[in-house]
């Protein structure tokens, strides 16, 4: 199996990802270019996300079909998505801003993918928008599992150093090792504040201008428990350390847009104290994904080159089928798929190096060294 | 991936291991292993890497020689390296140049041994001494290029097939559940067979809760503590392990406390490199028979 690397799709912390088609089935896909250093080896990075990603299979997460491994990089061969949420965003969104429908099929599909991972025990520790990928179905994908981590019942040892400061949960900031799913949790309501008003939540210069941030809008939670968030820091000092005491501010003033029921779901998932941050499985069952209002009688502001697929969500405790699966109304899936198709062929030339069949040969790589 | 090994060895791996496929007897392979296995432990200790880390890069080591021979690789070289993969993978890591200095000595501690290994017995004399090397001479270099491949021959050959589980969590479980916690002696004992249990190949071959089962049997068997095991409700069953099992578990601890003879030592010692191997398969040849 080969493929011929066509253009940069991006660049993130530690890798280039291009787009490529593959010489024999003509598949597009995504090749994550790893380089190997020859004074630490293969990137950590790298051995977590290949290793974890191996298993996890599900459709919100980004499969991870191949791994080349050569003498000089190791490539790593993804299902393609077209853009991250971040690009997403810039492009379709009202000054960042998606429309309620979206941001609740987005929300849905990434805690989703977030459950998913956690039941089987994994932590991403790096959700941002950057991070997710969009596919021209709609569908979002967790992807960028390098800072992923196993866990298994005690997770106290991690490294404090994971996840983007504007997504890092308050217990991580403040030093604590043992933290575990909650993490995630906390970036997934980051990112749906994010989607809702446009603009990051909480947008820190460093790790204590961080805290301070997330403080003035959720409030300074009270002596007990910034002790016990501190006390798993086990970081001298930072027990001692006072913190201004901030009001909470209403998220619905923070996020006048958003309504009641999205707005009680973030309420959850932001919540300062760990403990009592709701889990991802639980978010799914949350009355926002499940109320009766109508889901595409609003018009929204914006015509989306991408279409937002219409779920089926838990309607009540009527849901429960088949693990980590969801179905699509398929009575309204062939329209949706032509409307998809006639959106996207005008949408084409919008999307740079979108165009199936034009080629960039460059580059070809080769399976195995051996 | 081409190569995948699922965490726990299939039967024609257990059967014909590669190494045993170029030539290398049964038992003399296990205690390539287990010899490949204490380097680790030693240069964890020297490096005050942590037990988990440690731990892990054993367990690599043994699910490699599922999928390679001794003949392309070094025990010495692959244990390197898998100390170096696991490190990254507890997020404890390592130092390369700290690595490759702890290898150097335990390689040239066990030349030295080799050298001195038939003569008479270990007088001050013969005392090893570790001169470092230098970082710019081309020792410093090979090892260093050993380390990288190394590493990166165990992702590709196990499919990087690496997440790990570690017994102890498991134990500390299953002896509360027993009731055996109140005596001190019975979870250090059982803790120490777990230990030991790096050295074998049981961790790529069998379940946690049937090694954990089989460090408990010999714990309570030495302390002489019965546990129930009739019929209708053994001990073990209650964990879901299987009795043959088990025992196959216990017997692989066992043979690490059986005597070596000095030659046997000696043989361990010699093919600690490929090269040592390869030169001990040679000598095995039938000689060819000259006219
Ligand atoms: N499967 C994919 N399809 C399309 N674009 C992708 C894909 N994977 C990554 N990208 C793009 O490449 C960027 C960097 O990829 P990522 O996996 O996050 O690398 P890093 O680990 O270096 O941050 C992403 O933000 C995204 O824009
Ligand atoms: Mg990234």
């Amino acid at each position: 199996m080969n493929y011929v690397q066509l253009e940069k799709l991006g660049e993130g912390t530690y890798a280039t990802v291009y787009k490529g088609r593959s010489r024999t089935t003509n598949e597009i896909v995504a090749l994550k270019e790893i380089h190997l250093d020859a004074e630490e080896g293969t990137p950590s990075t790298a051995i977590r996300e290949i290793s974890l990603m191996k298993e996890l299979k599900h459709v919100n997460i980004v499969r991870l079909y191949d791994v080349i491994h050569t003498e000089t990089k190791l490539v790593l061969i993804f299902e393609y998505c077209e853009r991250d949420l971040k690009k997403y965003m810039d492009v379709h969104g009202d000054r960042g801003a998606l429309d309620p429908v979206t941001v609740r099929s987005f929300m849905y599909q990434l805690l989703k993918g977030t459950s998913f991972c956690h039941e089987n025990r994994v932590l991403h520790r790096d959700l941002k928008p950057q991070n997710l990928l969009i596919n021209r179905k709609g569908e979002l994908k967790l992807g960028d599992f390098g800072l992923a981590r196993a866990f298994g019942v005690p997770v106290n040892t991690f490294s404090n150093e994971v996840v983007t400061l504007w997504y890092r949960a308050p217990d991580v900031l403040m030093g604590s090792r043992t933290y575990n799913t909650s993490i995630d949790v906390w970036s997934c309501g980051c990112i749906f504040a994010e989607m809702i008003s446009g603009v990051p939540l909480f947008r820190g210069r460093d790790n204590q201008d961080q805290l301070l941030h997330i403080m003035r809008i959720i409030g300074t939670p009270d002596d007990r428990v910034l002790r016990k968030i501190a006390t798993e820091g086990q970081t001298e000092g930072q027990a001692q350390k006072q913190y201004p005491r901030y009001p909470k501010i209403p998220f619905s003033q923070v996020l006048p847009k958003a309504s009641p029921q999205a707005l009680d779901l973030l309420e959850r998932l932001l919540q300062f104290d760990p403990a009592k941050r709701i889990s991802a499985a639980e978010a799914l069952q949350h009355p926002y994904f499940s109320t009766s209002q109508p889901m595409y009688t609003q018009p929204t502001p914006f015509t989306p080159a991408v279409i937002a697929p219409q779920y089926q969500y838990p309607q009540g405790q009527g849901q429960g089928q088949g693990q980590g699966q969801y179905q699509y109304n398929s009575q309204h899936e062939a329209a949706r798929n032509a409307a998809a198709q006639a959106q996207l062929a005008l949408a084409q030339p919008q999307i740079p190096g979108a165009g199936y069949g034009m080629q960039y040969p460059q580059q070809q790589y080769q399976t195995g060294t051996r | 991936m081409s190569t995948a090994l699922y965490p726990l060895a299939s039967l024609v791996q257990i059967e014909k291991t590669p190494s045993r496929e170029d030539g290398i007897p049964e038992e003399l392979e296990l205690d390539l292993r287990a010899h490949g296995c204490k380097l680790i432990h030693e240069a964890g200790i020297l490096l005050k890497q942590k037990q988990v880390a440690v731990a892990t890069a054993q367990i690599l080591f043994q699910r490699f020689w599922y999928v390679t021979s001794m003949k392309q690789f070094g025990i010495g070289d692959i244990g390197m390296g898998a100390l170096y993969l696991a490190s990254k993978l507890e997020e404890c890591p390592i130092r390369m140049r700290d690595l490759i200095n702890v290898y150097d000595e335990l390689l040239r501690r066990d030349a030295h041994r080799l050298k001195y290994s038939t003569g008479p017995s270990s007088s001050s004399a013969h005392e090893f001494k570790y001169i470092p090397m230098s970082y710019f001479g081309s020792t410093f270099y090979d090892l260093k290029d050993a380390l990288v491949v190394a590493e990166m021959q165990i992702l590709k050959r196990l499919g990087f097939n690496v997440n790990v589980v570690l017994p102890y969590g498991t134990l500390v479980n299953y002896l509360r559940l027993l009731g055996l916690t109140e005596r001190e002696d019975v979870p250090s004992k059982a803790w120490g067979y777990l230990n030991d249990a790096l050295q074998t190949p049981v961790y790529a071959l069998y379940a946690v809760p049937t090694i954990v089962s089989a460090a408990i049997m010999l714990a309570t068997r030495q302390l002489g503590i019965a546990l129930p095991s009739s019929p209708e409700s053994c001990w073990w069953e209650l964990f879901d392990a299987d009795w043959e099992d088990v025992w196959s578990v216990a017997g692989y601890i066992m043979r690490l406390y059986r005597e070596r003879t000095p030659e046997d030592h000696a043989r361990v010692l010699s093919m600690v490199t490929k090269k040592g191997v390869r030169s001990w398969l040679e000598d095995q040849k039938p000689a060819v028979l000259l006219p």
